[in-house]
């Protein structure tokens, strides 16, 4: 009879889980707020000085949350996205813009850890602190999610590096501050009709939006400029060997080999292609900025990438970023979305500016069709909110990154170092 | 596919398959005498490489050769192996497959991000560990480094066999999985037994790390995930347990993903896979396993 | 039907609008303040992070075989759900049918290719059985990875955003109530005879093979419907967020819960949601605290929270009651 009793009994425990959920997620809550006393009143101010904002008082204080990969393999990303918002808000702060910048979450960047389920709980976690606006994230897969959230909350969400079409077509509160695929596709290929190649050879990470979306840019402009591609190889974002794609490339007769993939499997391949006897042309995306090139110098002459600045460029944002990054926390996380963060808080005090008010509603107005000058270049965003800029040819002499050409929008030479 | 593809796809291969066959060892080691799945066997090959990657610049600088690094990396990752047995394996070992299974899990995250901490989380280049040539006839060229680590693997290999087969120790080591308690009732220190193998299993990862970073010189904190899972594929498909089937399964998995790259790239993880379930399913103790028929 | 069982039957359906009338009351009094979105979101993970633990544990801790592939299935039921709301989108059908038509047919896809990889698959057992789950579910990742109706290796956006917390939650109690009348009924009975010794099982007329291949496909088929509300809640997925680590999670969730024991599913699966959430304080050592907390519990709990214990809501209620009465004896 006992287990006639039972039935069922099961789905109140489902019930009870549910309550234990609640109220662990409350009792973290309450860690948190413990954890950041200061945190918790300055939140409460602000949100107070945020309903003071109707009647006309301004606080001046743009709040933000921010979300990247702290942990997990593309952790190094979220390592230089935290400290060049640190760095970033200090100078804000500190300048004489008359806003500041509040980094909720306790001046912590919030982990996605490249998944798309913590990715939502982040977001929802940071919103949770009642942001003006959201900085992030830097994969597609992760951002893709909270685009679509963000639109229907109509949050700011600046996107910094997910480059995937689709993301700021979500809503007209998403913008971002890195190339679209298609565009960083194109200007490689023209890249390679300046430089009179008739072959080339691609190879790209088949499970990557990024690798996926630069590859196709790239062979569909190739294909209108009549050059031929005479390899195309699939390889996975965790994958090691590079021997047989390489080979392949190689007996294609291909004189350029594009890789548009992210820095921790660069130096693999370019080593890999270098040994199979390749000569010709590498070129990357901006996932190349930061690739580890030590012990492999003579192996990267020849290699060029896109990239939104150049480390040796002169222009005195540039020059202040990466010489205070160096100072401040070395070059190990000195990469592209370093600067991508670095500029994405600049772009909101811009913002602020244009758009009269530190209010979310304010900071899109400012938002649409700004144009910025920063760290990546001039930049315009668009209509749908993609930036639209200047493109940074780099290449690399002795293992060290080496600016070589600046082509601006519609692919005109601006500078060239020759 | 001219001929010189062809070749050149075989020596790929079989520099692949001998990296694979390397981990595969200290796989089929451990899993053969404790029957458990290590997970984090590819997690201690990362924190050999990261030893590797501290430590020959110091060797070099010391003017002593690179490669002689591994003698640290061979003591780190030995006491990290028995670390770990002692403090997590040991506890739950008699509280089945599952749990043990689940902390091997959470071991292999545990390191993961432990190395996250201490090393930080850009990847390095690791500095070339052999100046070995590379002979190149008709273009073709062969890396006398896929010469070594097969000479490495096999040198191993059968230093492994001579010890499980020819000594008491090793006699203990096949006795245990057997029969646990028979074992303690003739006198073996089961214990003592399966600390000594995951400390045998944890050098041979050092030492698969030294060949994995001559040919592939890049440390990561993930590294070990994909590394370990391709491995013990390897181990599965020469019949897990049996030390020359490691071998022969790394070569061959090794040699199946570069000429499946040859023909469809994208797939080539889908039919290393399909190859591990076909073999299973007709011979379900792998290629060179013996199929033990159940007592009722 | 005994006057038991209905008053058990009347009982638990009461705690479980109950429970959800609680959540739901909290939610809109607006008691987590400006966090609800954010509890909500976990509440809704939770919700069919249970449903997918829990169809695992039918094949863990019911039938007492590993499986290291069940994110294989998940992803099924994920894109198929996808695929189908999509092409359903816009013809007429309500919010909550579409949804309703999505999982179901997320989870028949899932289920029928429960069948599929089952049947070759469960010729063997324990570790071998776990290797060849984990080697589909990686040929399945890949599949997804190469077909262009699944993004081909990029992110497929644009699914409607369906899954709400109220929904989740209701599928979530209709799935568990099944599994839990499946290991109730003379099926789930066989296949726990099968776990014990399944030598003397077939020795007593049971076909092993085809009630193994019906519990995967049971176990399938809930596993495709939680893959089905997870992509109506992400609204954008990618076939890399279901590769074996995902399976790895799924599982120890079941063994930190207790194999064999729903109970313990339901708890796990909460528990270990919520445990990556409630370390987000210690920032990069996050997934390490992660970690240790499950060895830990592996440490102390070898058999899992709950091991085969099953929560009883009327058993709880009988002793109170009794122990009141016995109370009142007393004085």
């Amino acid at each position: 009879m006992r287990k006639h009793k039972r039935v069922l009994a099961l789905t109140m425990a489902a019930a009870m889980g549910l309550s234990l959920l609640a109220g662990c997620g409350s009792s973290t809550q309450q860690q948190a707020g413990a954890g950041s006393e200061t945190a918790a009143s300055s939140a409460a101010e602000s949100t107070a000085s945020a309903e003071g904002a109707t009647t006309g008082a301004e606080d001046n204080v743009i709040r933000v949350g921010v979300v990247c990969s702290m942990t997990g393999g593309s952790a190094i990303y979220g390592e230089g996205a935290q400290n060049a918002v640190d760095m970033a808000v200090e100078e804000i702060n500190a300048g004489d813009s008359g806003y500041k910048i509040e980094i909720v979450n306790n001046g912590q960047v919030a982990d996605d850890a490249k998944d798309a389920k913590q990715a939502m709980n982040a977001y929802n976690l940071l919103m949770a602190e009642q942001p003006e606006a959201i900085v992030g994230s830097f994969f597609s897969s992760v951002t893709l999610p909270m685009a679509t959230q963000a639109a229907a909350d109509n949050m700011l969400l600046l996107a910094t590096g997910a480059t995937n079409v689709d993301v700021t077509l979500k809503g007209d509160t998403i913008f971002r501050n890195c190339f679209i695929d298609p565009y960083q596709g194109k200007m490689a290929a023209l890249f390679v009709k300046d430089k009179g190649i008739g072959k080339v050879a691609v190879i790209y990470a088949k499970d990557d939006d990024y690798s996926n979306g630069l590859k196709d840019a790239f062979v569909e402009n190739c294909e209108a400029n009549g050059i031929e591609v005479t390899y195309t190889g699939e390889c996975m974002t965790t994958d090691t060997d590079y021997s047989s794609q390489a080979a392949q490339a190689v007996a294609s007769g291909a004189e350029f080999l594009y890789y548009p993939c992210f820095l921790d499997t660069v130096p693999l391949l370019v080593g890999a292609a270098r040994n199979a006897g390749f000569t010709g042309i590498i070129m990357g995306g901006d996932g190349w900025d930061g690739a580890d090139t030590t012990g492999l110098e003579d192996k990267f002459d020849n290699c060029y990438f896109t990239n939104h600045y150049s480390s040796e460029d002169t222009s005195p944002a540039v020059v202040n970023f990466v010489q205070k990054f160096t100072e401040k926390y070395g070059t190990e996380s000195l990469n592209a979305c370093a600067a991508l963060y670095y500029d994405a808080m600049y772009m909101l005090v811009q913002a602020a500016e244009n758009g009269g008010g530190t209010d979310t509603a304010s900071l899109v107005k400012g938002m649409k069709g700004m144009s910025f000058s920063g760290v990546g270049g001039d930049i315009t965003l668009d209509e749908n909110g993609d930036a639209i800029k200047s493109i940074v040819f780099n290449t690399y002499v002795d293992g060290q990154g080496k600016w070589a050409e600046t082509l601006d929008a519609e692919g005109k030479v601006a500078a060239s170092a020759e | 596919m001219t001929l010189s593809l062809f070749i050149q796809s075989l020596i790929n291969g079989l520099n692949q398959g001998a990296i694979y066959a390397l981990i595969a060892l200290g796989y089929t080691m451990v899993y053969g005498i404790i029957r458990m799945i290590n997970f984090a066997h590819g997690d201690f090959i990362m924190i050999g490489s990261y030893t590797l990657f501290y430590t020959i610049p110091l060797m070099v600088n010391a003017g002593m050769p690179a490669w002689l690094a591994v003698v640290v990396a061979i003591a780190v990752c030995a006491v990290l192996g028995v670390l770990v047995e002692t403090f997590a394996y040991r506890p739950v070992r008699k509280a089945g497959s599952m749990s043990a299974l689940i902390t091997a899990l959470a071991m292999s995250i545990f390191l993961q991000n432990l190395a996250m901490v201490l090393f930080g989380a850009k990847p390095h280049n690791v500095q070339a560990i052999f100046s070995l040539p590379t002979i190149t006839v008709g273009g073709v060229s062969l890396p006398l480094n896929v010469l070594l680590t097969i000479a490495i693997g096999l040198v191993i290999m059968l230093g492994m066999q001579l010890f499980v087969k020819g000594t008491k120790l090793g006699k203990a080591m096949r006795a245990v999985p057997q029969d646990k308690d028979a074992s303690t009732l003739m006198g073996i220190n089961v214990n003592r037994i399966i600390t000594l193998t995951f400390c045998i299993g944890s050098s041979l990862a050092a030492v698969a790390a030294l060949m994995y970073c001559a040919t592939y010189p890049r440390v990561t904190t993930d590294m070990g995930s994909m590394m370990g899972m391709k491995a013990f594929i390897a181990a599965v498909l020469g019949g897990i347990g049996i030390i020359p089937g490691a071998m022969l399964g790394g070569i061959l998995v090794g040699l199946i993903e570069i000429f499946v790259k040859l023909f469809a790239p994208g797939w080539y993880e889908a039919v290393t896979y399909g190859t591990l379930i076909v073999i299973l399913l007709v011979k379900p103790s792998g290629i060179l396993g013996k199929n033990t028929g159940e007592k009722v | 039907m005994t006057k038991q069982r209905k008053i058990a039957y009347l009982l638990n359906a009461v705690g479980v609008v109950v429970v959800f009338a609680l959540l739901m009351a909290l939610f809109a009094a607006g008691v987590f303040g400006t966090s609800t979105t954010y509890i909500q979101g976990i509440c809704t993970t939770a919700c069919y992070t249970v449903i997918m633990v829990a169809s695992l544990n039918l094949v863990v801790g019911f039938m007492g075989e590993f499986s290291l592939g069940h994110a294989g299935f998940v992803s099924v039921g994920a894109y198929v759900s996808a695929i189908v709301s999509g092409a359903l989108a816009g013809k007429g059908l309500s919010d909550l049918g579409l949804f309703l038509v999505a999982i179901l047919v997320g989870g028949l896809a899932a289920g029928i290719m429960g069948v599929l990889v089952g049947i070759p698959a469960l010729r063997l057992r324990g570790d071998y059985l776990a290797i060849v789950t984990m080697a589909f579910a990686e040929i399945i990742r890949v599949c997804f990875c190469n077909f262009s109706i699944t993004g081909g290796g990029k992110t497929l956006s644009g699914i409607l955003k369906l899954s709400t917390f109220p929904r989740a939650f209701w599928v979530m109690v209709v799935c568990v109530t099944f599994m839990y009348m499946f290991v109730r009924s003379k099926f789930g009975r066989t296949v726990q005879a099968i776990r014990e010794d399944y030598i003397a099982a077939s020795a007593a007329g049971i076909n092993v093979t085809f009630y193994k291949v019906l519990t995967f496909a049971v176990s399938s088929f809930f596993a495709g419907i939680g893959g089905a509300i997870y992509a109506h809640y992400m609204t954008a997925m990618i076939p890399t967020n279901f590769n074996f680590n995902y399976s790895a999670e799924l599982l120890s969730e079941v063994i930190i819960g207790g194999t064999g024991s729903l109970t313990g599913s339901i708890i796990g699966a909460v528990f270990l949601s919520a445990l990556p959430e409630a370390m987000r304080q210690f920032a990069t050592y996050r997934m390490l605290c992660y970690s240790v907390v499950l060895v830990l519990v592996m440490l102390f709990r070898p058999g899992g929270i709950f091991g085969r214990w099953e929560f009883s809501l009327t058993r709880a209620l009988g002793r109170l009651v009794h122990r009141r009465a016995t109370a009142k004896k007393g004085v």
